[in-house]
């Protein structure tokens, strides 16, 4: 288990390492003065220090600072990238994980369902359908759902997080979280509030990633179900469900997983979009502002900043695999 | 009364070719309290029976019979819960591949404790349910020979040899305390003292408990040494069935002879230095059976005759399918 442990971390921390190295790259391929590309500050004599300094000498300053929290200024408003980033990350993790919840929990289900019933009409529709929904350009989706649902009925608001009358203010990032901690205001009303604001962004997101979850639970649970530990289950006198519930879900999940993990980008890339569509506060949004501005500094930050989430959740679901997979570690003795 | 009876038992499977009969009428009759075994080559059908006897049978397979009972209970015609019933306390099946047959993700002492059946548990709080179910795990692989219990109960299938496993697999079949146990081949590859530590268990099980047994396996030398009554099938079809020593001393069926002949260290009567025997080509695929009896090409007694299937003749409890049986006066 520590040994588990131990090389996941090694992976994790190695990873990242290559993500600075990238992002602190970015600063000399970028046009203009790498010191600026860095920190944010235009300062003359500053820029000149900076040039004289070694490439690796320059690189230990820059590992420094980004541990120190201190990830330069932002060209555009002057503030710290890091207090903007710790803004704006958070509401695109918190949609991304709703993204992911809502695509597992619908998608999981009816996978199974599907599975169990192969070459029936329940499974021909449920394949069509998630043929259907996977072809889905994102962006697409997204303006035909705010046409209907916010234009025409005008059930759902179309734009941002929380109604601006709300007054929540920002602690943690998450809006739940924020909605909890706050306490001048009726906490009921601006829940269902987010909710609304939330539905068709995660709707969005989530359309892909559910094709895709429910394509692949259908196939390991069709395999799994063939597998001789079933049918010697089955010879045990177990009934369908028993059998399922007992040796047929859990072997069918397995390799779910590692799909699940590839999808985390898929979703963090779809939020990005849709974030723009839906003018959700969150990191692509920013992106996309700190592009159209030139903002090297930001650019560079925001880019560290997605990279390292999307390895933090990868190498973590990755992990959970691992631990809950017995059968993994005869692959990795050959290796070690 | 017969626990387990068979008749005309055909088994469908849909291939690329359309669907091949791998079992084509085959009999077999389990005896209460007797060990029965079912003898035959590779790929002659002998796991298709055991599967067909133990149901859940996938899409591309279909079976009928005339007669397919459990103690005069129709198995074809009974709902899922009642074959269910009996699956899991009067018939316990050890399937050839052990290690697959176990789930990869659980533990083998979760896997044995799982399938003490309830009625042996007792009342009580769940702690006391699980040390009772643990008792009797261990018990279990004592039995079956397995002595380092709580590494075994503690590993996981692809941590475990094969002969460790063949052993685990009799002992969950045996947790039920079943009324017939079906072994596939259990001893395949088996070193020669846990081999016979197996058997002697089967023959102890046979003798005080009064368990029968269908051993499916190609041992000669094993069957002959435990078994009570024998059943020889080819390509899908039984050609002989009766007591052990009727079918050592005097078989009728061509193939019987072949088979006993092809292992010499079975026969009573053979001269040293004998040549081996064997019958000439191989058994054929399933997409190119012959019609009517399936050893005909390869039978040197063949007739035209032999295009029609044989039906099934009868001495006593000796029960051949040939149109030219040995010991008989060719027409
Ligand atoms: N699922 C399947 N699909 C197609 N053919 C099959 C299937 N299962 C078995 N067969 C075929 O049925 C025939 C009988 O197979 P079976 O496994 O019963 O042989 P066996 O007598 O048990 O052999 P062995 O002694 O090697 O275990 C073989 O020719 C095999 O190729
Ligand atoms: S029926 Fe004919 S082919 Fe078949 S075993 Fe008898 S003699 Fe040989
Ligand atoms: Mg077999």
């Amino acid at each position: 288990m520590i040994k588990i442990l131990l090389r996941y971390t090694n992976l994790l921390v190695l990873t990242l390492l290559v993500v600075v190295i990238f992002s602190f790259a970015l600063a000399y391929l970028f046009p203009g003065e790498p010191y600026t590309n860095l920190t944010g500050v235009i300062d003359e004599q500053a820029a000149a220090a900076h040039q004289n300094l070694s490439v690796t000498s320059a690189f230990w300053q820059y590992l420094g600072n980004i541990f120190a929290g201190d990830w330069g200024l932002s060209l555009m408003t002057g503030q710290s990238l890091a207090d903007e980033i710790a803004i704006t990350l958070p509401a695109t993790l918190e949609l991304s994980l709703y993204a992911l919840a809502f695509a597992l929990l619908v998608g999981l289900p009816i996978g199974f369902w599907a599975g169990l019933k192969p070459h029936k009409g329940i499974d021909y529709s449920v394949l069509g359908a998630s043929a259907v929904m996977h072809s889905f350009p994102v962006f697409w989706l997204a303006m035909l759902l705010v046409l209907i649902f916010s234009l025409q009925f005008g059930w759902l608001p179309m734009s941002g997080r929380l109604n601006l009358l709300m007054d929540v203010p920002n602690v943690s990032g998450f809006i739940f979280v924020d909605i909890f901690l706050a306490d001048n205001i009726d906490r009921s009303q601006a829940a269902w509030d987010a909710v609304k604001h939330l539905a068709l962004p995660t709707f969005c997101v989530s359309i892909i990633t559910m094709a895709t979850i429910i394509r692949a639970v259908r196939r390991s649970t069709l395999e799994v179900m063939h597998k001789p530990f079933i049918i010697a289950a089955q010879s045990r006198g177990l009934s369908n469900a028993q059998i399922f519930f007992k040796h047929g879900f859990r072997n069918a999940l397995l390799p779910i997983l590692p799909i699940l993990a590839m999808q985390v980008t898929t979703i963090i890339t779809n939020v990005m979009i849709v974030e723009s569509i839906f003018s959700w506060p969150g990191i692509g949004n920013w992106l996309l502002q700190a592009i159209y501005q030139q903002d090297y500094p930001a650019i560079r930050a925001g880019m560290l900043a997605v990279a390292g989430a999307v390895i933090v959740v990868t190498i973590l679901i990755e992990l959970f695999n691992r631990i809950i997979d017995p059968s993994r570690e005869k692959f990795e003795d050959v290796t070690f | 009364m017969a626990l387990l009876d068979i008749k005309n038992l055909t088994l469908e499977i849909d291939t690329e070719a359309g669907w091949i009969k791998a079992l084509d009428k085959a009999n077999l009759m389990v005896k209460e309290n007797e060990i029965q075994a079912l003898v035959g080559e590779s790929g002659s059908g002998k796991s298709l029976i055991v599967r067909a006897i133990s149901g859940g049978l996938p899409q591309q397979m279909r079976i009928t019979a005339d007669r397919l009972t459990w103690r005069g209970k129709n198995l074809l015609a009974m709902n899922g819960e009642e074959r269910r019933e009996i699956m899991r306390r009067d018939i316990a099946v050890v399937f050839q591949d052990p290690i697959g047959t176990l789930d990869p993700t659980v533990s083998l002492g979760e896997q044995l404790e799982e399938s003490v059946p309830y009625e042996f548990v007792g009342s009580g709080w769940f702690w006391q349910k699980r040390a009772v179910r643990r008792k009797i795990a261990i018990q279990l692989l004592h039995k079956v020979g397995i002595k380092d219990h709580v590494a075994t109960m503690r590993a996981y299938p692809h941590q475990i040899t094969t002969d460790i496993g063949q052993k685990f697999m009799i002992a969950m079949a045996l947790v039920s305390q079943p009324a017939l146990l079906i072994a596939d081949d259990p001893t395949r590859g088996m070193e020669a003292t846990t081999k016979t530590q197996i058997l002697k268990l089967f023959k102890r099980l046979n003798q005080t408990k009064g368990l029968s047994i269908l051993f499916v396996g190609h041992d000669l030398l094993a069957i002959s040494s435990m078994a009570d009554s024998m059943t020889v099938l080819y390509c899908g079809q039984t050609v002989e069935s009766g007591p052990i020593q009727k079918l050592q001393k005097r078989p009728l069926h061509p193939y019987t002879k072949a088979l006993m002949e092809s292992a010499p260290s079975f026969r009573v009567d053979l001269a040293p230095k004998s040549p081996l025997v064997t019958l000439p080509g191989t058994i054929p695929t399933l997409q190119h059976l012959p019609i009517g009896c399936r050893l005909g090409p390869r039978c040197e007694r063949a007739q035209k005759t032999c295009v029609q299937a044989p039906e099934i003749r009868k001495i006593h409890d000796h029960q051949y399918s040939c149109h030219f049986p040995l010991h008989s006066k060719a027409k």
